[in-house]
């Protein structure tokens, strides 16, 4: 599903991956450590079309994403959904339409919107919080209206970048359950996340990035 | 079609106070722009007026006998560039004052009846009103003898004339630098409005929105605040015109042009409302555009 061969991403003088190289296979869940400044956020950011590769190709489901002229970012993006640390919701409008915004853009019909914004919120535990103002829901609220926005168009793969970073404890592990939840419903997973006691608590592969190198795993053939 | 409707009325209602505050800088732009116009036109329209008016005045000198009075008369009504010649005899003339200025008869009575001249005035046909044709022709009466001074007002109508031409020329570049400077503070407006919603605009972005459909309510809504604005600044317009009106009836004598204060004409009106509505467009699309291209 996702495919990265010899990505190198420099920024100036300063690279953020050097020869970066691996797979993760369809309905898989990986999460991406190291250390702050390691590369994480960059690598992600690659995927969902946010940066282009110095170098190197970033394959999604076989397309060269980083060969894509600029006006097929759209079509990445229906295909990515992404999460991120701060949740990026519009904090005066309602769930819901924070929710629909994702479907709206695509073009879905009312009826598309009345069947699939409830069933993701239903997922992430929100059902029946449509009509609150997601500006006054607490942070792990916050970032489950954020994962329901971001796979409510069903798409292959679900990013997340530092997801658990604003939220503690319990609130966190919650979050992380619910990413496992999307994944085991098929979704591809990648998380990027420094908290190492926390992901020991899944089963799922980990890739670590130091100083813009994978170090713990060598890319499969 | 619907959809774009509902989403740019979403949008103006959710930054109601930017969308007015826009429509308002677009409004006070054109006004400005529209001012200018309709101040350049009526003093033009003024100095037509006074060209077609021009006629001249050729005063006798005193004591000139009746019958060389109307021979000089018959032989300037046979020239070519003639339209049609009044002889105005000196009691003529007199009521004439007394008419004008009451509280002169006294004083034009002591004076007796040949206290102003006798004059023959002279309108000259259309086709030889420029400057130099109503000189050259005065120039002849003078010369003829007869007369003790031969008034055409048409020197000081030149220097209108010249005037107008500076003002036009100064009132351009200044309207030019007025018309730039409102444009960077429609752009600035404009640029704070998109500013305002950056966040959603990042989010629609981030989920797979395509730039159209972005640009799409930005454009609808600059049009609607150009249509909005043009027709407040036309509103304005007129309200400004109509009390000008008023005072200038009863400040300037009649003798400086009778004609009424013109307004614009209906196609300048549709070309006003045109510019308000396609640069509120453009200047909305362009501002969204630049702001898309700066997100990753
Ligand atoms: N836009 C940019 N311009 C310049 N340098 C950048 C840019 N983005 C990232 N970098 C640099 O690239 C390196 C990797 O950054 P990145 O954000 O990917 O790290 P990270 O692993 O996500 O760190 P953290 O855990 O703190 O989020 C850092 O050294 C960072 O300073
Ligand atoms: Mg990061």
């Amino acid at each position: 599903m996702i495919r990265l061969y010899h990505v190198v991403k420099s920024y100036g003088d300063r690279d953020a991956l050097r020869d970066v190289s691996f797979h993760v296979e369809k309905g898989e869940m990986v999460y991406l450590t190291g250390p702050s400044g390691a590369g994480k956020s960059t690598l992600l950011k690659l995927l969902y079309g946010a940066e282009r590769p110095t170098s190197g190709k970033v394959l999604i489901g076989g397309t060269d994403i980083s060969q894509l002229p600029a006006g097929n970012l759209p079509m990445i993006r229906r295909n990515v959904g992404v999460v991120f640390q701060d949740f990026k919701l519009l904090p005066m409008r309602t769930v819901a339409a924070n929710v629909a915004l994702a479907l709206e853009v695509i073009g879905a019909s009312e009826e598309q919107l009345r069947r699939r914004v409830p069933a993701v919120l239903n997922i992430v535990g929100l059902r029946g919080r449509e009509d609150t103002v997601a500006g006054v829901l607490s942070g792990g609220e916050q970032q489950r209206v954020a994962i329901a926005r971001a796979i409510v168009n069903d798409p292959a793969i679900l990013l997340a970048d530092e997801p658990t970073g604003n939220l503690d404890g319990s609130m966190a592990v919650e979050v992380l359950e619910i990413l496992q939840a999307i994944n085991l419903r098929g979704t591809t997973v990648l998380v990027a996340t420094h908290d190492i006691g926390l992901m020991d608590r899944f089963p799922h592969r980990k890739l670590r990035l130091e100083s813009g190198r994978a170090v713990s795993e060598r890319p499969r053939r | 079609m619907m959809q774009l409707f509902r989403r740019t009325l979403r949008g103006i209602l959710e930054h109601l106070y930017l969308t007015v505050v826009g429509a308002g800088v677009i409004a006070a732009a054109l006004l400005l722009i529209g001012t200018f116009v309709l101040v350049v036109r009526n003093l033009d329209g003024l100095v037509s007026t006074w060209n077609h008016d021009a006629h001249i005045s050729a005063y006798f000198r005193p004591q000139t006998p009746a019958e060389v009075q109307v021979a000089a008369q018959q032989a300037i009504a046979g020239r070519r560039e003639v339209a049609s010649v009044e002889h105005v005899t000196a009691e003529e003339a007199t009521v004439w004052m007394k008419e004008q200025m009451p509280q002169m008869a006294p004083v034009m009575d002591d004076l007796g009846k040949e206290a102003l001249p006798a004059s023959l005035e002279i309108v000259l046909k259309p086709e030889y009103l420029t400057t130099e044709q109503v000189e050259a022709f005065a120039k002849s009466l003078s010369d003829a003898g007869s007369f003790s001074e031969v008034d055409y007002g048409r020197d000081w109508v030149g220097r209108l004339d010249t005037f107008l031409s500076v003002l036009r020329i100064f009132g351009g570049v200044l309207g030019g630098l007025t018309a730039v400077g409102t444009l960077f503070l429609v752009a600035n407006t404009v640029h704070l409005a998109v500013y305002a919603r950056r966040d959603e605009l990042a989010i629609m972005r981030l989920v797979g929105a395509t730039d159209g459909y972005i640009v799409g309510p930005f454009a609808m809504e600059g049009a609607l605040q150009g249509l909005l604005g043009s027709s407040v600044a036309i509103a304005m317009l007129w309200a400004l015109h109509q009390s000008l009106e008023g005072r200038l009836a009863t400040m300037l004598p009649a003798a400086l042009g009778t004609q009424e204060l013109a307004f614009l004409p209906a196609p300048s009106l549709l070309l006003l409302i045109l510019v308000g509505t396609l640069g509120g467009t453009a200047v909305n699309t362009v501002a969204v555009v630049r702001f898309l291209r700066s997100l990753p």
